[in-house]
């Protein structure tokens, strides 16, 4: 029974190009690029949710990792030709091995000296990615990116990028759910909820928050270089600090720690802003005060809405 | 040969010097208790032999190796456990699964073997399940294996963080306080399961204010005051030495 709905569910994502194509004629180029983006948030959120919601590290460094993989791929295939193929792994190498670098002394820090930390490292490498123009082309962005090819595979095509970044999702949300449960979540999630008893257990908090952020890096990293060959263009206003903030929205309203609710996050909130183009002038309080809605009405996210089972959540659970 | 025993362990806090050049030796499967009034440095010794504090000066040494200065998560893995004074468990993770984190680090696995599940894996999580359900079972809380931990009472918690620290076996077991907070059924329970440890041929030491507890289950009682160890001996004599008493009670 289960296998059946994940059949017919997996099958519907294929599908979807198709069903678009057939329903919304004259948008379905529009309505992909929001499904890939869609795709590419949700595995970038994933990824953060591994350091922010499985051992409780808030860190403010991952629109750095994202940058510093879309930064080696997009350089490397434009520069140093390389293909896709290398150019993606690169790109994961460079922003684990630079998350590694950086955890080291940073997970020195605790609570609120590491946010301010990773926040540091964030913005020195917007600072250098703006300003290094010998290197990273600064404000004139690195342009012509071209589209992945993988041996005869050649993804260029709307749908195309739809696929890819459905397997992309798929593979990070294996990922995700692979560390995040049996034991080695028991042991992330014991570091994250007494790290005193987590020692007392053999278990080394140092250790898992490197693991979760060192993957979660590279996972960004990964995510930032399949950006850019979708995108085809680089610039730094990509590495913002906002980015930042749109993840926490995201793993926070959709439920922090919750593999679904993560999901459900990066969908509306990347879906949301699109459909709100509708009312252009209503546009950016409408988002404003549907967010303030779900932090009332659902403090623990949309994730905790699901399992109450109710629309807009109950007064009495809802309302605190 | 001591199975553990410190040399002159020392630990100062801004001029407070809480454990003053201590020598305690401990016997493979004796029994001891450590007490003393507030302040008196029993908990912080504690901290420093486990990992939590460093010494400042002093030797630990465990089956006749150097482990002084070692980070917490080492000593507990050469098979030091303990429990902490405030009561302690993951709050999110169910009885059981508390009980299991605290074996897998002693089974390490690669990375890989643990995210795929690899069936070595899988064998070694089925024995430890198993043992976890003995363990709850003989602490009493076998029906509550599923509840998270969070939602166990305050005594119950204390029994879950006790049987917690017993899953890997240790060889030597610190309990810090575990008749504290406790109501009176739940002390005899208590008594009963650190009794039961001792006759196995565990090593236990335990910090403990409950004069009734200590009295009943040690063989050997040691006494700190003011950081520094005033009394060591059977319990019955260690009662009635004039500077225990002093120490208690005051000149």
């Amino acid at each position: 029974m289960r296998a059946v709905r994940w059949g017919l569910g997996s099958a519907a994502l294929v599908a979807v190009p198709w069903i678009v194509a057939a329903t919304l004629p004259g948008q379905q180029r529009y309505v992909l690029h929001v499904l890939i983006f869609t795709a590419l948030y949700g595995a970038l959120a994933l990824s953060y949710d591994l350091v922010v919601g499985h051992v409780g590290s808030l860190s403010l460094a991952h629109p750095a990792f994202f940058g510093l993989g879309a930064y080696t791929a997009a350089l490397l295939a434009t520069e140093g030709r390389w293909p896709f193929a290398a150019a993606l792994p690169a790109g994961v190498a460079v922003a684990a091995l630079v998350a590694l670098a950086v955890g080291v002394p940073m997970f020195r820090l605790t609570e609120h000296s590491f946010a301010m930390g990773t926040l540091g490292f964030a913005i020195v490498t917007q600072v250098v990615a703006t300003n290094w123009v010998d290197f990273t082309h600064g404000p004139l962005c690195v342009t012509g990116i071209p589209k992945p090819q993988v041996g005869v595979l050649r993804i260029a095509t709307l749908p195309a990028f739809y696929w890819m970044g459905l397997v992309v999702l798929a593979l990070v949300a294996l990922l995700y759910r692979g560390l995040t449960t049996f034991r080695l979540g028991r042991a992330f999630h014991a570091v994250r909820d007494n790290e005193t008893l987590a020692a007392a257990a053999s278990i080394d908090p140092l250790r898992y928050r490197m693991l979760a952020f060192v993957i979660g890096g590279g996972v960004a990293g990964g995510v930032g270089a399949l950006y850019v060959s979708y995108v085809g263009v680089l610039c730094p206003g990509e590495l913002t600090v906002s980015l930042s903030v749109n993840l926490l929205v995201m793993i926070f309203l959709g439920g922090v720690g919750s593999l679904r609710g993560v999901l459900v996050g990066a969908a509306a909130f990347t879906a949301l802003p699109e459909i709100l183009r509708m009312a252009p002038t209503w546009r950016m309080v409408i988002y404003g005060l549907l967010l303030l809605v779900i932090v009332i009405r659902a403090p623990d996210g949309l994730e905790g809405l699901i399992r109450r089972g109710s629309p807009l959540g109950r007064r009495a659970s809802g309302a605190r | 040969m001591a199975l553990f025993e410190t040399r002159g362990l020392t630990k100062r806090f801004l001029g407070v010097t809480a454990v003053d050049a201590v020598d305690l030796t401990v016997e493979a499967g004796e029994l001891v208790s450590l007490i003393g009034p507030n302040g008196s440095g029993k908990t912080t010794l504690f901290n420093c032999v486990t990992g939590y504090l460093a010494p400042d000066a002093g030797r630990v040494t465990f089956c006749g190796r150097d482990v002084t200065g070692l980070a917490a998560h080492r000593i507990a893995r050469l098979g030091i456990g303990r429990t902490f004074q405030l009561v302690s468990v993951f709050p999110r993770l169910s009885a059981i699964e508390n009980l299991l984190t605290f074996l897998q680090q002693h089974q390490e696995e690669s990375l890989v073997g643990r995210l795929v599940r690899a069936p070595r894996v899988r064998r070694l999580e089925a024995a430890a399940v198993e043992r976890a359900r003995s363990l709850l079972d003989s602490v009493g809380l076998g029906g509550r294996a599923e509840s998270l931990a969070g939602t166990l009472s305050y005594g119950q918690r204390k029994l879950l963080a006790f049987a917690a620290a017993l899953m890997p076996d240790p060889e030597l077991l610190l309990l810090d306080e575990p008749a504290a907070a406790v109501n009176p059924t739940m002390i005899e329970q208590m008594k009963a399961q650190i009794r039961a440890l001792h006759r196995q041929g565990k090593t236990v030491v335990l910090v403990e204010h409950n004069m009734d507890v200590v009295m009943d289950i040690s063989e050997r009682v040691v006494v700190l005051d003011h950081g520094q160890k005033i009394a060591e001996g059977p319990p019955d004599v260690v009662r009635r030495d004039p500077k225990v008493v002093e120490a208690y009670f005051g000149r």
